[in-house]
């Protein structure tokens, strides 16, 4: 994994890691993944993969509104707010946000 | 087929959808779907993505979404998966969308549109999808902040992505027309545009003439009307044309389309394709629909538009164009039947209905259901045409009012004495008081010249204040003369 | 030195016996607290205020004669994932100082029901990321048999607090052993239910498929008595088995005759297994065979590939659910900042420890184009493997045994720099979570002077087993009753 792999990946998380950080981290996943290998060497092709482990019907719920929070209690714990909405800064110039 | 402008290339044209489905809450958590209220005014743990909170599905939802599946043909899937699609954004509060990406509901469907001097054809539908929506970033305001109102996140939608068959901005418009049609017709939507309950983005892409391989497409997103969607992507095919005439390449971007100026701008330009890392999601259930159920929701679907529309012609005897514009929406053709019950004759009530009634519904721009008119109401008027009781002058003009104010016709007919003039001993002194006020004329008729009877019958029809039947008058008017 | 308060059923028995009341035991809580805190750091918060006025208010429910449960009036403490209202939930992690919680996690709302006072929140390891509590952004707890020595992890403040006295019960969450491990290092009982068991909205979510809350205690059967409260269906959570509560505490017959007991060969075997945690694991079974117990030996040939499994699902998924993290409606924003992306990039670096940044990029990378296949749908495939091998593992048994840990206790610090050797430790405990069994730590002895504990695994649903052998054992046994010493 390389210094360039971990910023790519610390991109899409949103992390901004130091070059210090990066080098770091590059190697620990590298050795994490390296580990990880051990599973190739299982023969999965005619296998499920069980993305739920207990087999349930769907839930559902009716089609019914409930109370919502007063807007102050969605608002309450904000770094920032303009009224009962959420602040937060512009996407810059740039920047590739939405 | 080629776009008239460029004739040497073929337009390759998909349509994505997001709809909103008609439930009164949303599709994860209990919030009540509701517009037009201040911002965060409905919301909870669940679509403010406080830590630990969970999502549950909304039954009625999936039921809209099975029904749409159905009403455009597809195939619904007994077993479908949620997936996250993971970005970051400020109206996504998780950090991700719960949406549906390997295994959507339904796939493989088909719209069909009609398109004047063309054939009808079919568009196909891709994949029908369920996924929620997202909040809304205010950006107008202050000049620095953003402002987000999450009471739209988690109201239910499905992406009703069509295949790449549509091949000019008028086929774009008329597949936008017939989806929200049909919409309309099962309730799985009230697809308001101006509420943003029907958006489009569009996706469009060129290619030489008779070539099957996929050119270079763009993204042209929020555009609110279908009109500028078809300007938008005449401008965009435009826009590709030149600069693939001039030996260049298009850009992958996403487009936004400013109707005033009839402009495209950028929006973002798309170098790498996003990394969204679906994956099933790990709190919901994979969504299981039984078979039987699946049928059971069929068995609610009213008649579809196509159905109507074709039934229209067999049994009712219309025309082709006829039974599409009086089956547009399902309350128009309701209204129709209604009124050819009341009457009789449905032939009739259609000629009434699409020279008069829509005129009059176009001119005041509203709908059927917003019409105080009754379907009785009208077909109690035409039967008093039928007989003579009133001219159809004056009932044209009652449509009109009917639209407007609702009531009886009877009733107005008398208040506004507009009864028919058809007493014939009134009619005759009339006539000879015409003939006799006007030597000259009947002179004329005498001598050959038939048409001055015109002039005749101008001046009874003045001095009865248009209440005589012209057919009558006429008649008495030519025995006195031949006389 | 104030006492440790006693067990569950202790404490019942004395309240409605009319020799303490529910007020003297919360001070009496506090006040061990007090004592053992600067020492151990257990809590990262307590609540006294509210915490003495709830007793009031149990002590005139008993006067009454309206006592709702077991735990009415006695003092509990909740790991500091889990949501309650009006109060601060963090999961030790800075990204979320100051972030109160408008609901209460179902679990704990049902304890409240039932009269339990919380007392307060325990440390753990930043949002549930570690297996020694040293990830705390509020620096690492300490085991009480001794303080060099971690408490194990995630859950380890709540496992102190136990193995303390400063409460008798305590919830804890397990992803991948966070409950059971540091119950094994603490001497004390810790379970995990079987998945979907106990709701898991309110749980600040790790990996959603892997995520259970569980209770600790000193006694299997005050584990029962905590497990019959907080399970159940809960419409809320869609994970949620469609089951009643469980009545754990009326199956506790002390009966061992005819259980089948499955030793799995791979666990036994394993190199890099303290032998002094085997013996005492051996002694625990020939222990219950002399209680009437069969065993066998059964395999699960795929434990190897557990660890690389867990931690490819696990991080995937807590990439996922971590994302939430972002300064826009809770929690920290970064100060100083100029757009969006900063906005981001800099309030979850800075929020955000090394563990839990290192966690969301492997997840995120597993997840990404062109990998998701190779790593993230290969372990979930993997993860089936793993489940065949209990299913047919236990089609021949009523539980597994197995040693929880293959070590005891390691010295704080000592793993700290290399993440993958503090992964390769929980080697027998992720399993129980990639599979969805219920699974159980009870102590059974000591080894180089630290405790020992005895993992239990039972059937999908049959939480009730486990419960019932650890309480057998526990009746001819008496490691349950030892205590560490109080800190100096």
């Amino acid at each position: 994994m390389t210094r360039e792999e971990v910023e790519r990946v610390a991109h899409l998380a949103r992390l901004r890691l130091s070059q210090e950080e990066a080098a770091a981290m590059a190697s620990q996943l590298e050795s994490i993944l390296g580990y990880v290998e051990l599973l190739d060497t299982l023969d999965t092709s005619q296998v499920e993969p069980t993305s739920h482990v207990i087999p349930l019907a769907t839930p559902m719920r009716e089609d019914r509104p409930e109370a919502s929070y007063p807007p102050e209690t969605a608002v309450a714990n904000a770094p920032a707010r303009d009224g009962s909405a959420f602040a937060v800064p512009k996407v810059l110039e740039g920047e590739d946000e939405g | 087929m080629s776009s008239d402008a460029h004739p040497h290339y073929e337009a390759v044209i998909g349509l994505e959808v997001h709809v909103h489905l008609r439930t009164r809450a949303k599709l994860f958590c209990s919030c009540a779907v509701s517009y037009g209220d201040g911002p965060n005014h409905h919301t909870c743990p669940v679509c403010l993505a406080l830590p630990g909170a969970l999502p549950v599905l909304n039954g009625a939802a999936v039921e809209h979404a099975i029904r749409t599946g159905l009403a455009t043909h597809c195939e619904v899937h007994s077993r479908s998966i949620f997936a996250r699609k993971n970005y970051f954004y400020p109206d996504l509060p998780k950090g991700y969308q719960i949406s549906q990406y390997e295994k959507p509901l339904a796939t493989g469907g088909w719209i069909e549109i009609e398109v004047d001097g063309q054939e009808a054809r079919r568009i196909g539908i891709t994949r029908i999808h369920m996924e929620e929506d997202a909040g809304k970033s205010i950006h107008d305001g202050a000049a620095t902040e953003t402002h987000v109102d999450l009471n739209r996140t988690s109201v239910p939608l499905i992406e009703v992505v069509s295949e790449p068959e549509i091949r000019s901005p008028e086929e774009a418009g008329a597949y936008l027309r017939s989806l929200r049609a049909i919409l309309r017709y099962i309730e799985s939507s009230d697809a308001d545009l101006e509420k943003g309950q029907f958006r489009c983005d569009a996706n469009v892409s060129l290619r030489p003439q008779g070539s099957t391989e996929f050119g270079t497409r763009t993204e042209i997103k929020n555009v609110n009307s279908f009109r500028f969607v078809e300007d938008a992507i005449r401008a965009e095919i435009d826009r590709q044309a030149a600069i693939l005439d001039d030996g260049g390449a298009i850009s992958q971007a996403t487009l936004g389309y400013d109707a005033e100026a009839d402009r495209l701008f950028v929006m973002r330009l798309k170098e790498n394709a996003d990394d969204y890392r679906y994956f099933p999601d790990p709190d919901l259930i994979p969504l299981v629909v039984d078979e039987e159920r699946i049928e059971e929701i069929r068995a609610t679907l009213p008649e579809l538009p196509d159905q109507k529309r074709l039934r229209f012609e067999s049994e009712y005897g219309l025309s082709t164009q006829e039974a599409r514009l009086l089956s547009a929406s399902r309350a128009l053709a309701e209204f129709f039947e209604a009124a050819a019950r009341a009457h009789g004759t449905a032939k009739s009530v259609a000629n009434w209905m699409l020279r008069d009634l829509l005129a009059a519904l176009r001119e005041r721009e509203i709908e059927i259901e917003e019409a105080a008119i009754a379907p009785e109401a009208l077909a109690r008027l035409i039967e008093m045409v039928d007989r003579g009781r009133v001219t159809a002058k004056s009932a044209r003009d009652l449509v009109a009012e009917l639209t407007e104010q609702g009531g009886d016709p009877e009733a107005l007919v008398r208040e506004r004495g507009l009864e028919a003039v058809s007493d014939v001993g009134l009619l005759e002194s009339v006539a000879d008081a015409v003939i006799g006020a006007n030597p000259d004329v009947a002179r004329a008729y005498a001598q050959g010249d038939k048409k001055v009877v015109n002039f005749l019958m101008g001046q009874v029809m003045k001095k009865t204040q248009g209440k005589a039947d012209p057919g009558r008058v006429r008649e008495i008017l030519a025995r006195k003369l031949e006389e | 030195m104030t006492e440790p308060l006693g067990t569950l059923a202790e404490l019942r028995r004395a309240l409605d016996a009319g020799a303490v009341s529910s007020a003297e035991l919360v001070d009496r809580s506090l006040a061990r607290a007090e004592a053992v805190e600067p020492r151990l750091h257990a809590l990262l918060a307590t609540r006294e205020e509210r915490a003495r006025a709830e007793a009031a208010e149990a002590d005139e429910r008993r006067a009454r004669g309206g006592v709702r449960s077991p735990l009415d009036g006695i003092p509990i403490a909740l790991k500091d994932n889990l949501a309650q209202a009006g109060e601060k939930v963090g999961c030790a992690s800075k990204i979320l100082q100051g972030y109160e919680s408008p609901f209460d996690a179902t679990a704990v709302a049902r304890l409240r029901e039932a009269g339990a006072v919380v007392v307060a929140r325990t440390n753990m390891d930043e949002f549930a990321m570690g297996s020694s509590t040293e990830n705390s952004a509020y620096g690492t707890s300490r085991n009480p048999w001794n303080p060099e020595r971690s408490p194990g992890g995630s859950s380890g403040g709540s496992a102190v607090a136990v193995a303390a006295g400063i409460v008798p019960v305590a919830l804890g969450s397990d992803t991948g052993g966070s409950i059971r491990q540091p119950a094994a290092f603490t001497g004390v009982v810790g379970m995990k239910p079987t998945y979907g068991r106990v709701s898991r909205f309110g749980l600040v979510a790790f990996a959603s498929s892997l995520d259970q809350i569980g209770p600790f205690a000193h006694t299997a059967a005050d584990c029962a008595s905590v497990l019959d409260v907080i399970s159940g269906h809960d419409p809320r959570d869609s994970t949620s088995l469609p089951e009643p509560a469980t009545r754990c505490l009326a199956a506790l017959s002390g009966d061992l005759s005819g259980l089948v007991i499955g030793l799995p060969s791979e666990y036994y075997a394993s190199e890099g297994v303290d032998p002094e945690v085997l013996a005492r694991v051996s002694e625990a079974v020939a222990e219950l065979e002399a209680g009437g117990a069969r065993t066998r030996e059964v395999s699960l040939p795929h434990t190897q590939f557990a660890v690389a499994t867990y931690y490819l699902i696990a991080t995937a998924e807590a990439s996922s659910n971590l994302a939430r993290f972002d300064g826009v409606r809770y929690g920290r924003r970064a100060a100083g900042v100029r757009g969006l992306t900063e906005m981001y990039e800099r309030s979850r670096s800075e929020g955000f420890g090394a563990e839990v940044k290192r966690r969301i990029l492997l997840g995120t990378f597993v997840l990404s184009a062109g990998y998701y296949d190779a790593y993230y749908r290969k372990a979930q495939q993997v993860r089936t493997l793993l489940r065949r091998d209990f299913d047919e593992a236990l089609s021949g048994c009523d539980v597994l045994i197995t040693p929880t840990t293959p070590e005891t206790a390691f010295r704080i610090g000592e793993k700290a720099s290399d993440p993958l050797t503090m992964y390769l430790s929980d080697i027998f405990t992720v399993s129980a979570n990639l599979a969805g069994l219920p699974g159980l730590s009870i102590p059974c002895g000591f080894a180089n002077q630290m405790p020992v504990g005895l993992q239990v695994l039972g059937r999908p649903l049959e939480d009730a087993t486990p419960l019932r052998v650890a309480d057998a054992f526990q009746r001819r046994t008496d490691f349950h009753l030892q205590r560490p010493p109080d800190p100096r």
